[in-house]
């Protein structure tokens, strides 16, 4: 590796060494610290934490809400970048700002607006109680709170992908004969694939490192409503730090682990193109 | 006929990009639609692939009318500009594309695609991906996947116009073989007229939206029909000239006219001189052509097998220049010219230098309107007359002078018998008495005169009507003429006198439709027409006062009463009109 390399920046050196900085201070050090804390606990402790059933049940809702709203908002997400890219209509520009809110609102406002909206008495939940579906204090809750702050991630993700899609390779499917859906999943799809994929994992990513929007909608029930890192603060409220880098530890490592696997899915995926060319 | 095209028209916005274009091409035909951009042949290309929808008329391929079919079902093939590849598929799965929307067995399917790659020079590239390929394999790519189902007909949009000039030089080639194998009927559209020539069985010249001629590309650049068009197809002079009874009189110099019989009574007509048939010699002795004037030569630009040169005219040779390519107000005093290596060598020149320029050949054009007088009663009112905005357009696009003439005593002394040179167009300011004026002018000779309101905007629509047969074919040259170069429809407004719609019907409508179909194929104008009844001026006011943004082009054989019976349609209107007189003065 030579660090001389014609760039804009100022030397290939300086940026280096400032990214690995600010990722070593900034990122490794921190999960150091959590890595070495629960190190320091005993093994039978560890596992006594971690596995216990109200950690399983955490992991449950948190992974498995967040991959529910990751994955809803990769259906409704497109759509709305599909609707933003696509057509022209009074209140395009507004609609595309409302986008970023939940980006800005700090996350507790959305979780006691959404509780305000959605409790049994609430403007939507006085509607949905006499159906028999209750959303405030229920995993349903902490889904919907999941999807409204990790929806801007799929949506702006998918943006700039959908605009790539030049109107003419529509226009060419369509004299070649193809029908409306077969341009969507042949055409459209495939090239936005990748994107729509960053998306899912931006969202999961952030859905399930959540906190503030949560505790509000959920209820916090031990087994039921309880997501891992209410289940951190309540281990640190009780002063047990090593029980909260414990679970701490789990969550990096499962997080971790999916994210990596989704990356390896896109390089599998962009490998495969190439090989299909090369060969 | 493989594609009919019938009225055609489409707007975007009011505005008409495509207007009344009507168009028959042949079986196995290699026709291109020339035109600058934004002239509408592209919009025009997309219709007949059924991508983009048309506001009026009919569209059909193969005889089969598929106006109101969508591009999926019209069976055509389209390559495009950018390539419009599908960036994640193979070549081989971008050519099977079409086969795998009809499900076309997977055997049947290689043995195409084999075919195709070959047809376009690209055996072997069956795996790779567009992005692995260059701008001319891509475009290869492109004819094959739009060749791929056998479409009855073959469309191009400027599919060269990404592409370097050797690679462009190429493909030309490979597309115009891969046609003439297929035998498959094909429009091409550029705004490259080298492209045209070379490609084009017959090109179409599209200005503002309308089809302005139709040709094989040696006639459409020997006999233009339109400044236009004489002026788009390669450089061109144009000139102000005379026809008299001998020929084309040019600077004091009558030049023999080489396609047309004289015409009985002297008038001014706009004449193309090529650069190529302009000659250089040291005096007018020397020339062994038709003396136009004595020059200074201007520059010099060398372009390898030929030399270009503006010469600037003498100004005693009276300026008879209009305006070539260039737009540079200067240009329109300077001759364009071009000589062979050959010529060079026999008299060579430099910039500075007196010659004499001489004309080999002369095209005369058919258009009626050469140039505009702006006339009023005195210079200050005329030269203000000159500036106003409809007119300095019209003269703009038509790519002529304005002149200003004061006629202090207009409308006013009843001299009869006395008659004066009025030259190519004559406009006058609408007002009060303006019909009186008219009147006036048209006994004194004026055969063509524009009524002009102040501030007047370009029209959207020209309505146009005569007063008797014998003004027919010169009101429809007319018309022909202004909404060549003004973006508007044209509407042939047919006025039967009273209510009585039962006995003379059919006799008027059949008019109508003659004069429609006349318009059509002697001056390539398409318009709509309009049927009314009652009194003519009446009739016609009534209409121009419907809608603003109209102009009337009304067609006058005789004087009698002239005044009287047109006042209320020209005193102080707010609507330009133009009066085309074809009568004894």
């Amino acid at each position: 590796m030579s660090f001389r390399q014609a760039s804009v920046l100022p030397g290939f050196g300086l940026t280096f060494g400032f990214t690995t900085f600010f990722l070593s201070t900034m990122v490794l050090l921190p999960l150091a610290a959590l890595v070495l804390a629960a190190s320091s606990m005993h093994w039978s402790d560890f596992v006594h934490v971690v596995f216990s059933a109200r950690a399983l049940g955490s992991y449950r809702l948190s992974f498995g809400a967040s991959f529910l709203a990751a994955s809803i908002n990769l259906v409704f997400g497109f759509i709305i970048a599909w609707t933003l890219v696509r057509y022209e209509f009074p209140g395009r520009k507004l609609i595309d700002a409302l986008i970023d809110m939940p980006f800005a609102l700090p996350t507790a406002v959305s979780g006691i607006a959404l509780t305000t909206v959605f409790a049994q008495s609430g403007w939507i939940g006085r509607y949905l109680e006499p159906l028999g579906i209750k959303v405030a204090y229920t995993w349903l809750g902490v889904t919907l709170a999941l999807t409204l702050i990790s929806m801007p991630f799929t949506v702006r993700a998918v943006q700039p992908a959908l605009l790539e899609v030049q109107r003419d390779l529509e226009d060419a499917a369509e004299t070649l004969g193809a029908g409306r859906f077969y341009v969507f999943r042949r055409i459209i799809l495939p090239t936005v694939l990748p994107a729509l994929l960053t998306g899912f994992t931006l969202s999961f990513a952030r859905a399930v490192g959540e906190y503030g929007s949560v505790i509000f909608i959920a209820g916090n029930l031990p087994m039921k409503t309880e997501i891992t890192p209410l289940l951190i603060v309540i281990h640190l409220e009780q002063f047990d730090y090593h029980g909260a880098a414990a679970l701490g530890l789990v969550m990096l490592v499962m997080s971790f682990t999916v994210l990596f696997a989704i990356n390896l899915l896109q390089a599998w995926g962009r490998r495969r193109h190439l090989q299909a060319a090369s060969s | 006929m493989s594609i009919i095209l019938d009225q055609v028209t489409k707007h975007y916005g009011g505005v008409p990009v495509v207007n009344d274009v009507s168009l028959d091409i042949g079986d196995g035909e290699f026709f291109v639609l020339l035109g600058p951009s934004g002239s509408g042949k592209s919009t025009l290309l997309r219709a007949i692939a059924g991508l983009s929808g048309v506001d009026h008329g009919r569209i059909a391929l193969h005889g089969r009318d598929v106006t109101h079919l969508t591009a999926r079902k019209r069976g055509v093939g389209l390559v495009f500009q950018n390539y419009a590849l599908f960036q994640h598929m193979t070549v081989a799965d971008n050519i099977e594309f079409a086969l795998r929307v009809r499900h076309m067995r997977g055997k049947l399917r290689r043995q195409r695609r084999t075919e195709l790659l070959r047809l376009v020079a690209l055996e072997g590239m069956d795996e790779r991906l567009p992005a692995q390929l260059s701008g001319g394999q891509q475009q290869r790519v492109a004819v094959a996947r739009a060749l791929a189902h056998k479409p009855e007909v073959l469309l191009l949009d400027e599919p060269f116009g990404a592409l370097d000039a050797k690679i462009r030089e190429e493909l030309r080639r490979t597309i115009r073989e891969v046609q003439r194998e297929l035998g498959i009927t094909t429009v091409l559209v550029t705004h490259d007229q080298e492209e045209a020539f070379a490609m084009a069985d017959r090109i179409g010249i599209m200005n503002l939206g309308r089809l302005l001629e139709v040709g094989a590309p040696h006639a459409l650049y020997s006999h233009p029909a339109t400044r236009f068009v004489a002026t788009f197809l390669g450089a061109a002079n144009l000139i102000l000239a005379r026809r008299t009874a001998d020929g084309i009189q040019v600077c004091g110099t009558t030049i023999a006219a080489s396609d047309r019989t004289p015409a009985a009574n002297e008038h001014e007509v706009v004449a193309v001189v090529r650069p190529e048939e302009v000659e250089l010699a040291p005096a007018r002795a020397a020339l062994t052509t038709n003396y136009l004037a004595g020059g200074v030569v201007e520059d010099i630009v060398f372009t390898g097998a030929l030399e270009r040169l503006r010469v600037r005219l003498d100004a005693a040779a009276h300026t008879p220049l209009l305006a070539h390519n260039g737009s540079d107000e200067d240009a329109s005093e300077l001759l364009q010219v071009t000589r062979t290596q050959h010529e060079q060598r026999v008299f060579p020149v430099i910039p500075g230098q007196n010659v004499a320029v001489g004309v080999r050949r002369v095209h005369v054009l058919p258009t009626p309107l050469s140039s505009f007088t702006a006339c009023a009663p005195s210079l200050p009112l005329a030269d203000a007359l000159s500036r106003e905005p409809l007119l300095t357009e019209l003269a703009a696009r038509m790519k002529t002078r304005i002149t200003t003439r004061s006629e202090p005593k207009m409308g006013l002394a009843e001299v009869v018998g006395e008659s004066a040179d009025f030259v190519g167009t004559t406009v006058i300011a609408s007002q009060t008495d303006c019909a009186h004026r008219s009147e006036w002018l048209l006994r004194r000779g004026a055969r063509d005169l524009l009524v002009l309101p102040a501030g007047a905007a370009a029209p959207q629509r020209v309505l146009i009507h005569w007063t008797g047969e014998a003004a027919r074919s010169a009101t429809l040259a007319v018309s022909a003429s202004v909404l060549r170069h003004v973006p508007a429809e044209a509407i042939y407004i047919g006025i039967l006198p009273g209510q009585s719609s039962g006995s003379r019907g059919p006799y008027g409508m059949r008019d109508l439709l003659d004069a429609r179909s006349e318009a059509q194929a002697t001056h390539g104008l398409e318009m709509r027409t309009e049927l009314r009844f009652g009194e003519v001026t009446e009739e016609l006011t009534r209409r121009l006062a419907e809608t603003p943004g109209q102009m009337l082009i009304v067609g006058v054989t005789d004087l009698a009463r002239f005044a009287e019976r047109f006042r209320a349609l020209l005193d102080g209107g707010q609507w330009p009109v133009l009066i085309v007189y074809r009568g004894a003065p």
